[in-house]
């Protein structure tokens, strides 16, 4: 009992646990800080990373296998498999705006895609994201710039009565757009020798829309607030939606065929949350990318009749994408797939090499780094705090000292050693937990206003430490974990305890006749 | 032989045979204790005078348990003192006897009532206290009460006087009732008048029935005791 009436009364008198206390604290919230703000990193770039490439993969080389909606079938029968659907890809050229980039071409089955990577909530133009932004800076602007207010109201119009999603669902063309088109091709002759031997709108079979990332036009920018203007889309202008495409045919054998160029109309834009992603890929239909990369079903030439010889070759695609249900993770489902790839191999002799590959493995590049950062940053933070662990040591020492006549006279009044050693050790907990639940506190306080400490840091001193036109999240995550926070804040107090171990001890050590002689 | 020490030694409350004593200050071997021998009855109240650094409070320190002779042993109530173990030493301090000190020692962080009281918590538990934390706290209040210090209970030491603290480091010895009450100099440093109210203090408890050794230099408060013994060279004579 005389341990906690002293350990409280110690607690309020003196200035050196105060320190003590305050040392443990900022170590406690920077660990916290840091560790949240990377955690939240890491948990960003992987809600977009399993967003952007399903759970487990299915994947071939550049020739593809066949017999892929076989595997989809089978897939999706099994009980572990929310969806499958299959993807043909390509690398290709994108031309935009007079600009040509390489990018990723993948032909997807929108309605299919969509269950297995959250496809209908990447089209930006149609997010709720996009709705809510238009109308906080309608209302942010008031009515204090009538020409903005309206430029706003009429971009919101433009894409509230457009159904950009449906015609991203099926890569078709708004009714008004061809018409549009083609008087601005007749208007500017110039622009249709630019596409050169292109041929337009012929061939493209499951629509001739393409979705582009939303990086890849190279007027997009992001404002201060990490936005992307509605106004530098290519969806706004006639010429500027505009897309040619050119892909590379790649036969089963590995052997290239002749580059074929298809003239598109960009019909929305896709954010993942991925810049790597965002920046070079663009969607367009399954079916059409299929035929245009010859990976279509088709009849066998006979090379020495020169006629067609009635045989069929099946369609090859590159990819299966498969989402788990609830519950299954992608290791369990990257086993039960591969079990259906060996039997599927068995059945069909021509399918080839498959690999089934989880997300996080199709990651492993950009999470690792990220997983690795913030390991090392967290760690080197804990080593900063050892030192105010040697402080608590050395504080406590110090208190030891200073209270040495005291341990003498309670020595006398016949307290154990152990109680002795009780007190400081007592002294330490009680530090360890005001120190790190204020820690925690303060923590909680800068992690959760984190967007509006470093707003009002841009705005009062000019230093901006996020830029969200560099970094790819709009804000600063600032998420707690529970988990992680009481690991933290329990190691904090854990450690508190051990640093005064040492002076707990030496305290039980002392002779009580030379302490009460301590002058 | 060692039954009829034993039988001498039950008639006293606490008794000390053949204590040695060796400090080491650098080469020099100081023999403070040669082989002293003391010995207490219930209710009596010895004064041990001798020469500043004659080794007085050392034999206080052995009596009370608080320090281990190199050679002899002390007796409590038929007990071999230095034979306690697993905590029952500590205890012995805590119950049975009762230090004051020259400089009274009060811990400054607690009030007068909790200086009081930490002699009565050290004794229990942190489940046992609330059991008896009520009585204990009667008992605190009223012996401070006693000592004239009812309107000090909330002070801290540095808002008392000399006097006033030496009664508090008294009441603190009180609190257990123990049957020995080791006092040294506990009148050394106040002045003449304050000196004189605590040996008053030390009569009435005396006078209670409490048995009292109390170490000083002062021939003057030895003479209130029922008997002087004075230390020298290591031993002790009438």
């Amino acid at each position: 009992m005389y341990k906690l009436l002293l350990v409280l009364r110690y607690l309020r008198r003196k200035l050196a646990p105060m320190f003590a206390a305050l040392a443990v604290t900022l170590c406690t919230a920077m660990v916290i800080i840091v560790s949240s703000v990377m955690g939240g990193f890491l948990d960003m770039f992987k809600v977009a990373a399993r967003q952007a490439s399903s759970d487990v993969t299915v994947e071939s080389g550049l020739g593809g296998f066949p017999h892929y909606e076989e595997l989809v079938k089978r897939l999706e029968s099994l009980p572990e498999v929310a969806g499958a659907t299959a993807v043909v890809r390509s690398f290709g050229l994108v031309r935009l705006e007079g600009n040509t980039n390489g990018v990723e071409i993948m032909g997807i089955d929108p309605g299919g895609y969509d269950k297995v990577s959250d496809y209908k909530k990447m089209l930006y133009w149609t997010s709720d994201y996009f709705v809510k932004w238009i109308e906080d800076l309608k209302n942010e602007q008031g009515g204090a710039n009538p020409q903005e207010q309206q430029r706003l109201e009429e971009g919101a119009r433009y894409y509230r009565e457009n159904d950009f999603r449906q015609y991203a669902m099926q890569f078709e063309i708004p009714p008004g757009w061809r018409n549009a088109r083609a008087e601005n091709a007749g208007e500017s002759p110039e622009a249709g020798a630019n596409t050169g031997g292109v041929s337009g709108a012929a061939d493209t079979s499951g629509g001739p829309g393409v979705v582009l990332g939303i990086a890849v036009s190279p007027y997009q920018r992001r404002d201060e607030k990490g936005q992307y203007d509605f106004e530098n889309s290519p969806l706004r202008s006639a010429s500027s939606r505009e897309v040619v495409v050119t892909v590379l045919p790649v036969t089963k054998q590995g052997g290239v065929l002749e580059p074929a160029v298809r003239k598109m109309i960009a019909v929305n834009e896709f954010k993942s949350g991925l810049y790597e992603i965002d920046k070079n890929r663009v969607y367009v239909a399954f079916d059409f990318l299929q035929k245009l990369l010859k990976m279509d079903s088709h009849q066998r030439f006979n090379e020495e009749t020169g006629n067609l010889s009635g045989e069929m070759v099946p369609g090859r695609a590159h990819r299966v994408m498969v989402r788990a249900k609830e519950g299954v993770t992608s290791e369990q489902l990257q086993q039960r797939v591969e079990a259906e790839l060996l039997k599927l191999g068995t059945d069909y002799e021509d399918v080839g090499p498959l690999l089934a590959v989880t997300w996080q493995e199709a990651h492993q590049g950009l999470l690792g780094a990220v997983e690795k950062e913030k390991l090392m940053v967290t760690f080197l933070f804990a080593v900063v705090s050892v030192v105010a662990y040697a402080m608590i040591a050395v504080i406590f020492y110090m208190i030891v000292m200073e209270k040495t006549r005291d341990i003498g006279v309670l020595r006398a009044l016949g307290a154990a050693r152990e109680g002795v050693a009780g007190i400081f050790l007592g002294y330490g907990l009680a530090i360890g937990i005001v120190g790190s639940l204020l820690g925690l506190f303060l923590a909680a306080e800068v992690v959760w206003n984190i967007n509006e400490i470093q707003a009002l840091l841009a705005r009062t001193v000019g230093f901006q430490m996020w830029n969200p036109e560099v970094y790819y999240f709009d804000r600063i995550p600032s998420q707690l974990n529970p988990k992680e926070v009481t690991v933290i804040v329990g190691t904090a107090i854990l450690a508190s305890v051990l640093g005064a171990l040492v002076p707990a001890i030496a305290a039980a050590r002392l002779n009580p006749v030379e302490a009460l002689r301590y002058e | 032989m060692v039954a009829a020490t034993a039988k001498k030694e039950v008639e006293c409350i606490l008794a000390a045979r053949d204590l040695h004593k060796h400090y080491r200050m650098g080469e020099e071997d100081l023999h403070v204790l040669a082989g002293v021998e003391i010995a207490v009855k219930p209710g009596e109240w010895v004064a041990v005078l001798g020469a500043s650094g004659s080794g007085k409070s050392t034999l206080l320190h052995l009596l009370g348990g608080l320090d281990r002779p190199d050679q002899g042993q002390v007796w409590f109530d038929g007990q071999e003192v230095f034979r306690l173990r697993g905590g029952r030493l500590d205890r012995y301090r805590n119950q049975h006897v009762g230090f004051v000190f020259q400089f009274y020692h009060l811990l400054p962080e607690l009030t007068a009532l909790e200086n009081v009281l930490i002699g009565a918590m050290v004794g229990t538990t942190m489940w046992g206290w609330p059991l008896i934390s009520r009585e204990k706290r009667q008992q605190a209040t009223d012996l401070l009460e006693q000592l004239g210090l009812g309107e000090r209970l909330r002070h801290r030491p540095n808002k008392l006087s000399g006097g006033e603290r030496q009664r508090v480091a008294i009441a603190r010895a009180l609190v257990n009732n123990p049957d020995v009450l080791l006092a040294d100099e506990p009148t050394g440093n106040l002045d003449q008048k304050t000196g004189q109210q605590i040996l008053e203090v030390l009569q009435s408890l005396h006078r209670a029935g409490q048995s009292i050794v109390m170490v000083t230099h002062d021939t003057r408060i030895a003479a209130a005791a029922d008997r002087q013994v004075t230390l020298e060279g290591g031993r002790l004579r009438a």
